[in-house]
């Protein structure tokens, strides 16, 4: 698993690269908890690359969107394959998140 | 070994010479025994001759002797009636010397003074001159023959006396013997002594016919031990054998000497002709037996090679054996997949090797055949068959296996030996068939139509360390079959050096026969078409018919995991290996993996308290419409199904962060049930596929 952040003012994107299993979400959510201090902008989470994602990965976005929601700011998660689209349909995440293609 | 086999030859030289010895023996005995009777029997041959010659020579001498006796003795007689006219006594020795022609002379000695007017000597003497007569009167101081032994002997004795040899220098002047005879008047008393002197030469005329055998010799000895008739100076009596016979009348000893070598001359050039063809046969003998000791021992010798070479052969052929698979059906209980294999040995060892075995419902097969022949092939199909066992354990692909088995072989082949092999694992479930091919001839596939499977090449095992071998797939549909051979198939020859081919091969197969029918419809094709000629290479083949999935049997899967978030990852690799089997697409096993690493994942959160070591047992039972998972463990009790279920469709406010896995599983999961058995929680959770 692999996150890179870009950080250009306006939009804070984070590209997710391979499989965000329970063992990765661990990693992942330390390195992406700065981020909630900063939801009061934009935050993509580009997953045109990411290929599974569980219920910890799952929890990872969550968190972010709360943050988001209480600073302000928005989450937007973009390029999701179908089974993870699938994932987020029986979470009820499509409801709560920005979809973007 | 080869002390057995020079204690053998020792042995049999042994015998050898004990052979020759004994006959030696035998020869030399029986040699020593004719030789002893040859030379008693020709001993008495000798005397025998020796004896009769003699009695013949003496007879002869005596014919010589008595006339001479019996003259003198007629002359002393005549001398006494004629004592008054001495003056013609001459004329009576003249007669006996007339008489006897080997006398030299004769004479009457008076006793002294018996005619006064003749002197104290008188002695007329008539000696032979050629054929003369020579008169004389003897006897004065210079010739005193009243001390000449001829006329003292018979003087004084009145007896006839045959005289030692004496040269008579003053008559004959030759050496004589004398018979001298008493001379009485007709009173009887003495008045002097007649001789006659005997030439010897006679004698040894007589006695130089004496010739027994060539180097035979004789000799006359007087009375008195006087040589008569000598023999040559020059003989040396050196093993000589004497016969003598005594001539009584004149007291001589007459003797013949043979030299033992005359005697036994025959009996020697005999012995000396025997021993030769005794040597002559004993070496014949001994050249026989030791010509019969090497053969044995080269008999021995090619045996023992011959035995040693084939001893080779069968460990070579042991080898090859021991290292297939050779029990028939292999897989008696499976309803999916029928396979029969053979290699039918030619009288050379060959390399050729196959096998098989089911892991996690895939067959993994191969077929290879190694370049050469005997003890070096076989070992190197020993080789390569390991390797495909160990690579193949833990290796699922066959583009892999190859490759691995390659890189070993390729770096410890020192003897630039090669193997053509071909690799294949079969999903048993879905007829998928991956294979990867190392030089080895394409397999016929059998199923509407029998036709060779296309495939690359790629090079052989061995040869090439870096090669990049390519893996091909396709799908067996039920109750095609697969057939796998070495080069032994399509390159029997028959006498007329035709190889049955691939043709042949393919026509012989019939795709509607199973497995074992096509096996010996190739053998008993192969047969008919070889007939009598030799065959030079094993025949192998390696026949699998895939029958379609069994879709009555279950198969089960574990996994087992220790209590640590890490070990997650490995949860996917035991679904993609399922997923792979069964055949069930990307997303199915996307999300079953999803749902079991939320199972497990919740486990660890809650059974097992944080930092504890515990271990997470995970089956899946596959069957034909479902898998059913179990994961289980010994931690504390906990029931994910007892979980609130989520409310999806409340607000962002409201949503909790918690409570997804388990909504995870229940959405993915057609069953999911919680008991807690033996100290375990078990939660099941089955998917209809």
């Amino acid at each position: 698993m692999e996150a890179k952040i870009t950080d250009n003012k306006a939009v804070i994107t984070v590209e997710l690269i391979g499989r965000l299993d329970t063992a990765a979400a661990q990693e992942l959510s330390e390195k992406l908890l700065p981020l909630q201090e900063k939801a009061d902008r934009t935050i993509v989470l580009d997953c045109s690359q990411l290929n599974y994602i569980s219920s910890s990965g799952l929890r990872i976005f969550l968190a972010l969107r709360k943050a988001a929601a209480v600073k302000g700011g928005k989450v937007v998660v973009k390029s999701i394959n179908d089974d993870i689209r699938t994932v987020f349909m029986m979470t009820g995440f499509l409801n709560l998140f920005e979809i973007e293609a | 070994m080869a002390k057995v086999q020079d204690t053998i030859k020792r042995m049999a030289s042994l015998q050898g010479i004990m052979m020759i010895l004994v006959a030696a023996i035998m020869l030399a005995a029986t040699s020593v025994i004719q030789s002893y009777y040859a030379r008693r029997g020709l001993l008495m041959e000798a005397e025998r001759r020796a004896q009769r010659e003699l009695t013949i020579t003496q007879l002869r001498i005596e014919n010589v002797t008595r006339p001479v006796e019996t003259a003198v003795m007629n002359t002393a007689w005549m001398v006494q009636m004629n004592l008054n006219n001495p003056d013609t006594l001459q004329t009576l020795l003249r007669n006996v010397l007339d008489t006897n022609p080997v006398l030299a002379g004769a004479a009457v000695g008076f006793i002294p003074d018996y005619y006064p007017e003749k002197g104290y000597w008188f002695e007329p003497v008539v000696t032979r001159r050629g054929n003369e007569y020579e008169d004389m009167v003897l006897g004065s101081t210079t010739h005193d023959y009243f001390k000449l032994d001829w006329y003292e002997y018979p003087a004084v004795t009145g007896e006839n006396y045959w005289s030692e040899p004496y040269f008579d220098e003053s008559a004959a002047r030759t050496t004589v013997v004398s018979f001298a005879s008493p001379v009485k008047d007709q009173e009887g008393n003495l008045v002097g002594v007649i001789s006659a002197d005997l030439t010897l030469e006679w004698l040894a005329d007589l006695l130089r016919d004496l010739q027994l055998y060539p180097d035979t010799y004789s000799k006359l000895e007087s009375a008195g031990g006087q040589m008569i008739v000598s023999p040559p100076a020059e003989r040396v009596d050196n093993g000589t054998v004497n016969y003598s016979m005594p001539i009584e009348s004149t007291g001589w000893n007459m003797s013949v000497v043979i030299p033992r070598s005359e005697i036994f001359r025959t009996v020697n050039r005999l012995s000396m002709m025997l021993g030769f063809l005794q040597l002559m046969g004993l070496i014949l003998l001994g050249m026989i037996a030791f010509k019969s000791v090497k053969d044995q021992s080269k008999l021995e010798s090619v045996r023992s090679k011959k035995d040693k070479m084939d001893n080779e052969l069968r460990i070579a052929r042991g080898i090859q054996m021991s290292m297939v698979p050779k029990q028939f059906p292999p897989f008696p209980e499976r309803k999916d997949v029928d396979l029969s294999a053979t290699i039918v040995p030619a009288r050379e060892v060959g390399g050729d090797l196959y096998d098989f075995f089911i892991r996690n419902d895939k067959l993994y097969f191969c077929i290879g055949d190694v370049s050469g022949k005997g003890v070096p092939a076989a070992l190197v199909m020993a080789v390569t068959r390991s390797l495909f066992r160990t690579v193949s354990a833990h290796e699922k692909s066959p583009q892999r296996i190859v490759s691995s088995i390659n890189e070993s072989m390729a770096e410890m082949n020192d003897s630039n030996m090669f193997v053509t092999f071909f690799c294949g694992v079969l999903n048993l479930y879905s007829g998928h068939l991956h294979f990867c091919n190392a030089g080895h001839n394409a397999p016929i596939l059998l199923s509407e139509s029998v036709e060779r499977l296309k495939v690359l090449p790629n090079l052989p095992l061995g040869v090439m360390p870096e090669m990049q071998y390519v893996e091909e797939d396709c799908y067996l549909p039920a109750g095609s079959s697969i057939f796998l051979y070495t080069d032994g198939i399509t390159e029997a020859e028959n006498a007329s050096r035709e190889q049955f081919g691939e043709r042949r091969t393919i026509e012989t197969l019939d795709p509607a026969l199973g497995v074992k029918e096509n096996q010996e419809r190739i053998l008993a094709g192969i047969e008919d078409f070889v007939g009598t000629a030799e065959r030079s290479d094993d025949l192998t083949m390696l026949i699998i018919q895939y029958l379609g999935a069994d879709k009555s049997s279950e198969t089960r899967r574990n996994l087992v995991l220790r209590n640590d978030i890490q070990q997650i990852p490995l949860l996917a690799e035991f679904i993609l290996a399922i997923a792979e089997e069964r055949h069930l697409g990307k997303s199915l096993a996307m999300n079953l993996n999803l749902a079991l690493e939320e199972a497990v994942t919740n486990v660890m959160l809650y059974a097992y308290p944080k930092d504890t070591e515990g271990e997470i047992d995970i089956e899946a039972v596959l069957k034909e419409n479902s898998i059913v998972f179990n994961v289980s463990d010994s931690g504390k009790p906990f029931n994910p199904t007892e979980a609130p279920e989520v409310d999806t469709t409340k607000s962002l406010e409201d949503r909790q962060i918690g409570g997804l896995g388990i909504h995870l599983v229940r959405k993915i999961m057609d069953d999911v049930r919680y008991a807690r058995k033996n100290g375990r929680n078990i939660l099941t959770m089955i998917k209809n596929i």
